[in-house]
């Protein structure tokens, strides 16, 4: 397929009326290739209209150039014809006569039967032979746009532009009449650019989507790909398996828009304290078992008592909210994924490293690797059994879920399967799973297992749907679980209150791991607010319980560690064991300065200082060596050594990886 | 209940007068209250006269008063010189309107489209037309009798500069008004500058230029009338009153408004029923 559309740099600013400027768009970059269907979606206002009428030529870009099969666009013509979302038919013409007017002008010069011919054919194409002679104002809107299709498609144009097509219609209508456009567009080949705000429509009719970010300066936020085959018919392609992350895709998207406007509307400023430089904070954290000293701080007043007086906290449904929101910086702190900091730091995010620092290991275990039902029953009770399962059935697609790459979930469960001889990425397809929807993804068979904090193990467990094949204690005894991060600037421009957070979370970590809260952490966490999940599925754990029965119901408790000797302070050994699993995975780079970049991630100093305002001795200074199921140490003497010595990776780069010296001012 | 055993006899139907039966069974709710109101307006109007209030004769002197009576009953008359019945007079008026008129709306419909089109012409021209629009039309009988020296010439003037400005303006801002939609359509498709003021640019202006012709119409009547009483010695119902004035026939001035009124109505519905013909309200 050749290139027809080209978007290079293009910029578009409007000037107000008072004088000042709108930046409509910024920085747009797109190419379209003949043939393709492609979707602009956002909310009102980001501009994706404005992007199709510069592409029409009815606007030209205010910078950067568009381009045609090479040629630059300066005017509209009927190479590129539009339909208008309000169908723009004139309405002192009957449907034939506007149909007419478009072929007599682009077809000047053919005889007059062709023209006629020409007419006819595609008032037949969209069905409408007996409301030919009717003017517009007497049919519907639905008919309307058909005429709108037809006055498009007569002139055959290299590209068809829909400016939110469907978008006045009823449901009904908007279904039948989208099913009509893909049939017309797959019979003729026409390439097509559609504006839509219909997430379903996207999917349906799209090969790509183009999401756009809210304006001012509105950006390409992502393209998605759509890989669902050609002719789609709507209850098939509902069935597919892509279909549903492309749509949760898209509506994270556009939530996560709607979000970052809300947010920029609130302007919040750091409101200073007590000594403290800011104590309204905005917290993130996800719904899991491990979200307790979270919790704890706020619902048991540990926040308040430290002088962080204005906590709230964001419950976000996966591990991509609290990615964004420290990204974009309207997350003060978070609670994350042991690797997330240095994954963060190491360019995980959209290649492009930014400094998360963390002072607090906050849970320890907890997690499990579940395994579908039916493997149970098959007989596939342990690792070697998995795999010999999994090396009998190469053309079975197995699946399996973990929630993110940065996760200890990710890393402890490709750490099993290597260590059983199975490739991850080979053997398996690891998919990024929101927590709370493992269980019913499992139920439905869309994977075959998954790595998961509790309750979700224990809840497969109880609901038999599958069944506990190791607890992380197996694998990793004593691993760190959640931790606290924030953006290295941040504790930069707020340090006593990274102080202060620092100390009240381990305050609650403290609470939590008294046996005699149990019950009432419990009920805080099977809350709405929290988990909003029965408390049966909820268990802090019993410590000593190592090894899951598999003979007894499969049910094996979690085992939560949230406090204790050594447990909470961050620790560069596992740290480091994090870098070398990212960069075996081939996530991150392993940094060729990675003393350096230990040092500036792993912040002892605001823990030890927590720690002794609260009392609390750390008698040990280290962990030790890190031991593992498989009888390999892990010790911070040569990890590249040790990254060269496995026998199941991917490509390992080394790099430096340099931090960007600027550091974002948070505080204004 | 009782049931009455006595059958109502129904009246037979006149099979000549149906067709005004039906008429009148379906419009009845429409004209009953304006026969009702006028009736009650002349009425009054009688009364307050004969009660001697005031010198202006009632309504029934139209019949009353013989002169009044002649010239209702023989509008046709023609003895010559000024001296010609009420048709006469109005046509004459008419005639004036017609040309003035004529002129009026095409100077008027094509300096509107040539301004409308052209946004920096229209920002020259809009002081100007506004300023012009405010002249009073007696105000333009002196200046166009000084600059044409003549009384027929300056009076059609007096009605062209009258009815011009109301479908200058209204030309201007329905071409201004035309939906950005329809003219991206006409951009899109690359419609030539003839396509486009035949199947864009007038359709889309059409009922903002009615609205003009129609509110310049009723202008136009109401300058002749006006110009003509100033100019004397013309045929033409303005004149007519004037000369009634002049002669102390008060009814027949009652008569000669009664001819203004109702033909300044016809002329509006002529204008009105032409729209409909021409440009059908379609959305």
């Amino acid at each position: 397929m050749s290139l027809l559309v080209a978007v290079d740099q293009v910029d578009k600013v409007f000037s107000l009326s008072d004088g000042d400027e709108y930046i409509a768009l910024k920085g747009i970059d797109l190419t379209i290739k003949k043939g393709e269907f492609v979707s602009f979606i956002g909310h009102s206002g980001c501009g994706k209209s404005t992007l199709l009428n510069m592409i029409a030529g009815l606007s030209l870009p205010s910078s950067g150039v568009l381009t045609l099969e090479g040629k630059k666009i300066t005017e509209p013509g009927p190479d590129r014809m539009v339909v208008f979302q309000n169908y723009s038919l004139l309405p002192w013409r009957s449907v034939r006569e506007n149909i007419a007017l478009a072929v007599n002008s682009v077809y000047g010069d053919k005889p007059k039967g062709e023209r006629l011919a020409i007419v006819e054919e595609h008032i037949n194409l969209v069905g409408l032979q007996q409301a030919a002679d009717k003017w517009p104002d007497q049919l519907s809107g639905g008919m309307k746009q058909r005429v709108a299709i037809a006055r498009a498609l007569a002139i055959r144009p290299k590209l068809l532009l829909l400016d939110e097509p469907f978008g006045a219609l009823d449901a009904l209508t908007r279904g039948n009449l989208q099913t009509q456009l893909m049939r017309i567009c797959d019979e003729n080949n026409v390439t097509v650019v559609m504006v839509t705000h219909d997430v379903d429509e996207a999917v349906l009719l799209s090969d790509r989507i183009v999401m756009l970010t809210n304006g001012p300066g509105a950006e390409i936020g992502n393209i998605l790909e759509v890989d669902i085959p050609r002719p789609r018919q709507r209850m098939e392609v509902v069935e597919h398996p892509s279909y549903y992350s492309l749509r949760s895709e898209i509506i994270y998207f556009l939530n996560q828009q709607k979000r970052i406007k809300k947010l920029r509307a609130r302007k919040t400023t750091a409101v200073a304290r007590h000594g403290l430089e800011k104590v309204n904070l905005d917290i993130g954290f996800v719904p899991l078992t491990a979200c307790a000293p979270v919790a704890i701080a706020k619902e048991k007043g540990f926040f308040a008592k430290h002088g962080l007086e204005e906590v709230n906290l964001t419950r976000e449904t996966s591990w991509r909210g609290i990615v964004d929101g420290i990204a974009g910086g309207y997350l003060d702190a978070a609670q994350m994924p042991s690797g997330m900091p240095l994954w963060f730091s190491l360019g995980g995010h959209k290649n492009t490293p930014l400094p998360v620092v963390s002072a607090l290991t906050m849970t320890r275990n907890g997690n499990a690797i579940t395994l579908s039902r039916r493997f149970y029953d098959q007989g596939v009770h342990s690792l070697n059994a998995f795999r010999d399962m999994l090396h009998r059935t190469p053309d079975t697609q197995h699946r399996m879920g973990m929630v993110h790459p940065s996760s200890m979930h990710n890393l402890l469960l490709r750490y099993w399967l290597a260590a059983g001889g199975i490739d991850p990425d080979r053997d398996l397809a690891l998919q990024t799973i929101p927590p709370a929807q493992m269980v019913v993804d499992l139920k439905n068979n869309a994977i075959d297992g998954f790595c998961v904090g509790e309750p979700w193990n224990l809840r497969a467990a109880m609901d038999e749907v599958g069944f506990t094949i190791a607890t992380d204690r197996e694998i990793y005894d004593g691993h760190p679980g959640k931790v606290l991060g924030v953006r290295e600037d941040w504790a930069a421009a707020y340090p006593n209150t990274h102080i202060a957070l620092t100390k009240a979370l381990l305050d609650a970590c403290r609470y939590c791991a008294d046996p005699e809260n149990e019950l009432e952490i419990r009920q805080i966490l099977s809350q709405r607010a929290y988990l909003g999940t029965p408390i049966d599925y909820i268990h802090l754990g019993d410590p000593n319980t190592k090894v899951c029965e598999l003979q007894k119901p499969m049910r094996e408790y979690a085992h939560h560690l949230f406090f204790g000797d050594g447990a909470n302070r961050p620790s560069r050994t596992e740290h480091l064991w994090h870098m070398t699993q990212l960069a075996r995975w081939g996530d991150v780079p392993f940094p060729r300065n990675w003393l350096e970049i230990l040092e500036r991630i792993v912040r002892v100093d605001v823990y030890s200082t927590a720690a002794r305002e609260l009392g609390l001795l750390d008698a040990k200074f280290t962990r030790g060596s890190i031991h593992l199921f498989d009888g390999t140490d892990f010790d911070a003497q040569d990890p590249i050594g040790y990254l060269n010595s496995l026998a199941i990776k991917r490509d390992i780069t080394i790099a430096e990886v340099v931090f960007d010296g600027r550091m974002a001012a948070l505080a204004a | 209940m009782v049931t009455h055993p006595q059958v109502r006899k129904q009246a037979r139907p006149n099979p000549a007068l149906a067709p005004i039966q039906q008429f009148w069974q379906k419009r009845s709710p429409d004209l009953i209250p304006p026969i009702i109101g006028i009736a009650v307006f002349l009425t009054v109007w009688q009364l307050v006269s004969s009660s001697g209030i005031t010198r202006l004769p009632g309504p029934l002197s139209l019949w009353t008063d013989t002169r009044t009576r002649e010239l209702l009953l023989y509008p046709f008359y023609d003895l010559g010189g000024l001296n010609k019945g009420l048709f006469w007079q109005t046509w004459a008026s008419l005639g004036r309107v017609a040309q003035g008129y004529t002129a009026a709306a095409v100077v008027g419909i094509a300096v509107g489209v040539l301004v409308g089109t052209n946004p920096w012409l229209n920002k020259a021209t809009y002081p100007i037309f506004q300023f012009l629009r405010m002249v009073a039309p007696l105000a333009w009988v002196p200046i166009a009798l000084v600059a044409l020296q003549q009384n027929q010439p300056a009076a059609i003037f007096v009605i062209f500069i009258t009815a011009v400005w109301p479908i200058l303006i209204n030309t201007i801002e329905g071409v201004r008004q035309i939906p950005e939609d329809y003219d991206n359509v006409a951009k899109v498709l690359q419609l030539s500058r003839k396509d486009y003021y035949l199947n864009i640019l007038f359709p889309s202006a059409l009922p903002y230029i009615f609205t003009g012709l129609r509110i310049a119409i009723g202008l136009a009547w109401l300058a002749i009338i006006a110009a003509e009483i100033v100019m004397s010695g013309i045929v033409g119902i303005g004149f007519f009153i004037w000369d009634a004035y002049q002669q102390n026939y008060i009814s027949e001035i009652i008569l000669a408004v009664f001819y203004i009124g109702f033909v300044g109505l016809l002329l509006d519905r002529a204008i009105a029923f032409l729209q409909t013909k021409i440009a059908p309200a379609r959305k």
